[in-house]
């Protein structure tokens, strides 16, 4: 009873400092509605927030963090919430401060070949309003019409280009960012060539809101590419699709696109979509590029006999955009989908040298059926980075022991094939636990004194990477 | 009361939160605010389901009530959660004896009460019962309760453009108001009366074809788009000024989302008239049955963003096809002082035919 009321003040004095500086209607303190910020998009996660704040510039961000830092309290930044490694979850409670309301797209810059936007810009709205100039912005993570760049950023989310374009990284020039006293700082800028000062822009970037809360985000574009086409070709089984990935590059060749499915994928996949897949094969591999139409035409052409050369049962190239576009947009919901199979999933995000991949898919087919796991899997096959999706009954809590299980075996067999337990997902409260194992003492003791020299108080984000 | 069992634990169960459903939200696209979206709804409904939050909460009835129940979040869910029913199930919950609101009382009475519903559409003269059917099932055409009243002229349209189409003398409420406003059992036997009578039904309301196809099969049930092209498209064309109309459409959210059916009143516009896509067609017009009603302010915010799209296309024609939004185009287009003319899909078709 008193520890009730007692929370109940405190919300409401807390309710009316917050409210003064972001404004009332953007606070939130209710404990019933506050449930949706207790967790993100991963399964088994959760931290109970004391208030959700909106604020709506850099201005009131700050004196959030200010106040936070005076008063030892956590600062949870979030974006739409699609973290798959529970990167957004306050797991140590505190506020949680939602950039959504930081939606402007700033300026488009078509000689510089540049964005500047806000944090709480989706990743579609920019690539949508870049493609009307002509200009294209690459990284598409699966989650791209909700993720916003802020989170895409934070996590250096990759997507479906990966291969030949690379993950969020690639395409941050610049940052504003609040430190967790509440200072502002610039970090690069529109230049292509900055090398004045440690890469704070990349250290920012997959920080995961431990260091500083990403106000303001400067993006490089690209020309866009003329035309794009994807094919797919069905195998017996994932790992000689994997093995097709090696001809593939082998001749000499940077898709834009190379993603596998396996055969638990395509049913789910083709549930949800219906396109037609054909569900009886054992995996299948969608690929493609862009560019002028005589290079696609040629590139194309050699993955396709390159998919024949290495067993594939049969290919097919689509015909038209339209066609194209809608193979994708079904494989970005090829997580979703995967619930069909059993309610819940777990997913993961390993990545090895694309060489080492087809012993990956193996060693997870052995690990799955050693814990009497289903693990569907699919993936960027081109970037080497693999997502075994463990689909289970969330009632049952031995089947979410097993699949936790297999995970500890699956990221030790991705570290042993000289790979990453996260790809591009990040880190999180999901896979802090296994980072040392991964990056070493010395390297995990230095990422907990790079936090500390930005944020002594420990209220950025904390759980997640250095802590 | 006790919460568990407001919802049927299968349809909570399907929702994996990947948050795909955020940008199709109306009412998120509107707060930026995670918990009135569906994904963070559904973590209430959890919520409440685990008897950690009761169903009577005061945020939770405030997201019972402010969600739209467009159902725009269901086609883009790869899991397949049933968003709809699950909003139906919470308000079922919620809006009981006291607590429904006061202002869709007389509308719920009205809708149950057969004789109101007939008296109130023979004084406005919608269109005329057929003869009793002869062994031929055949289609008949639903009469909705408030379309009957509001705009008698959409039945009357419908029955001159579908040959053979009969049109039943007795004919009840479909029940789709009652289960969206806290009542989903009085909604399912209403349907089921309905369906009681032999063959398939057409509609001309969105909202009513997606409540009776959920309730007597969506094989029973045909929207009036659907039925025309069965007939081949409209001959002719609409002139305006010596050249063919500009003609929009304004979807129906439980026609697109609930039904599926987003292509065929389209295919109908475009055979008749030049087709214009209105930026967001398929988004919300901010009528949704009562929501109008008992939300009027959030049902105009809703609503904003078309005005202005509608106001820089310039339609000759808008086209709706469910009452509901009728009634909420034809006031914003009055406001806007726009030229456009809102028309029912069957009254546009019936305008190449005469």
């Amino acid at each position: 009873m008193s520890a009730g009321t007692a929370n109940h003040v405190d919300g409401r004095a807390l309710s009316a400092r917050l409210g003064r500086i972001v404004g009332s209607k953007n606070v939130e303190v209710r404990p019933s509605a506050l449930i949706p910020y207790q967790t993100d998009a991963t399964f088994g996660f959760s931290g109970v927030p004391l208030a959700v704040v909106r604020p709506g510039s850099t201005e009131e961000v700050a004196e959030v963090l200010r106040w936070a830092s005076a008063n030892h309290v956590p600062v949870v930044p979030r974006g739409a919430g699609t973290s798959l490694a529970a990167g957004a979850v306050p797991i140590h409670g505190g506020i949680v401060l939602a950039v959504t309301r930081m939606n402007a797209i700033l300026s488009i810059d078509p000689v510089d070949l540049t964005a500047t936007v806000q944090p709480g810009v989706t990743t579609q709205t920019l690539a949508q309003a870049v493609a009307a100039h002509n200009l294209h912005y690459p990284p598409d993570p699966g989650s791209q019409r909700v993720s916003t760049l802020g989170g895409n950023v934070a996590t250096n989310a990759g997507g479906l280009h990966g291969l030949k374009y690379g993950n969020t990284a690639g395409y941050v020039l610049g940052v504003q960012a609040v430190l967790a006293d509440g200072q502002v700082i610039r970090a690069g800028g529109q230049l292509v060539k900055d090398v004045a000062g440690y890469d704070l822009v990349h250290l920012l970037t997959g920080s995961e809101g431990t260091l500083a809360v990403l106000t303001e985000l400067t993006l490089a574009l690209r020309p866009a590419p003329a035309t794009s086409t994807t094919g797919l070709a069905y195998f017996s089984d994932l790992e000689s699709a994997s093995d097709a990935v090696r001809g593939v590059i082998a001749a000499g060749v940077l898709p834009a696109t190379l993603e596998f499915l396996d055969a638990r994928c395509i049913g789910a996949v083709e549930g949800y979509a219906k396109l037609g897949l054909d569900t009886r094969a054992g995996a299948l591999l969608l690929f493609g590029d862009d560019g002028s139409p005589a290079e696609v035409e040629r590139t194309v052409a050699i993955m396709a006999q390159a998919m024949r050369d290495h067993g594939a049962a049969s290919v097919q190239v689509a015909t038209v955009v339209a066609e194209s576009e809608a193979l994708l947009a079904a494989r970005r919901c090829a997580l979703p989908a995967l619930s069909r199979l059993g309610g819940a999933t777990m997913l993961e995000d390993v990545g090895v040298p694309r060489s080492r991949l087809p012993e990956l898919v193996r060693r997870i087919d052995e690990i799955a059926a050693r814990h009497d796991v289903v693990i569907a899997t699919f993936g960027h096959a081109g970037d080497g980075n693999a997502h075994p999706t463990g689909c289970f009954d969330p009632r049952e809590e031995r089947q979410r022991e097993r699949v936790a299980a297999a995970f500890a075996d699956v990221f030790a067999a991705a570290i042993e094939l000289g790979g990453t337990i996260t790809g591009e997902h990040g880190v999180g409260a999901a896979k802090l636990p296994f980072l040392a194992a991964q990056l070493g003492a010395p390297h995990t003791a230095l990422l907990a004194r790079i936090k500390h020299a930005f944020d002594p108080e420990g209220i950025l984000n904390p759980g997640k990477l250095g802590s | 009361m006790t919460a568990p069992g407001v919802f049927d634990p299968a349809d909570l169960g399907t929702c994996i939160s990947c948050g795909f459903c955020l940008p199709a939200c109306p009412t998120y696209k509107l707060t930026g605010d995670e918990a009135s979206s569906p994904r963070g709804r559904i973590a209430l409904m959890r919520a409440i389901d685990a008897d950690e939050v009761n169903v009577f909460d005061v945020a939770a009835r405030e997201q019972g009530s402010f969600c739209l129940g467009c159902r725009a979040c269901e086609p883009v869910c790869p899991s397949g959660v049933p968003y709809g029913r699950l909003i139906e199930q919470l308000r079922d919950a919620q809006w009981t004896g006291r607590r429904r609101p006061w202002r869709i009382l007389p509308l719920l009475a009205f809708a149950t009460s057969r004789k109101l519903i007939r008296a109130a559409g023979l004084l406005r003269r919608h269109a005329k019962r057929t003869r009793a059917a002869d062994s031929d099932p055949g289609d008949t055409l639903m009469l909705g309760c408030f379309e009957r009243a509001l705009f008698p002229a959409v039945s009357k349209a419908a029955v001159a453009t579908i040959p053979g189409l009969r049109v039943p003398a007795d004919q009840g409420c479909c029940g789709a108001l009652h289960a969206h406003n806290g009542d989903i059992a009085r909604g399912e036997e209403l349907a089921r009366q309905l369906g009681e009578r032999p063959g398939r039904i057409v509609s001309t309301a969105g909202g009513c074809a997606a409540h009776l196809a959920a309730v007597i099969g969506r094989d029973r049930v045909v929207d009036y788009s659907e039925a025309l092209l069965e007939h081949g498209a409209a001959a002719g064309e609409i002139l305006v000024d010596g050249r063919r109309a500009r003609i929009g459409l304004q979807d129906s959210c439980h026609l697109r989302n609930g039904l599926g059916v987003a292509g065929a009143p389209r295919a109908v516009i475009e055979a008749i008239g030049e087709y214009v896509e209105v930026p967001g067609a398929g988004d919300c017009c901010g009528a949704a049955g009562t929501y109008a009603i008992l939300r009027r302010a959030d049902s105009r915010r809703v609503l904003a963003n078309k005005i202005s799209e509608l106001a820089r296309l310039d339609l000759d024609f808008l086209v709706v096809v469910n009452p509901g939004c009728q009634r909420q185009m034809i006031g914003a287009v009055r406001r806007a002082r726009l030229r456009t003319r809102v028309l029912h899909l069957a009254e546009l078709v019936a305008l190449v035919r005469q």
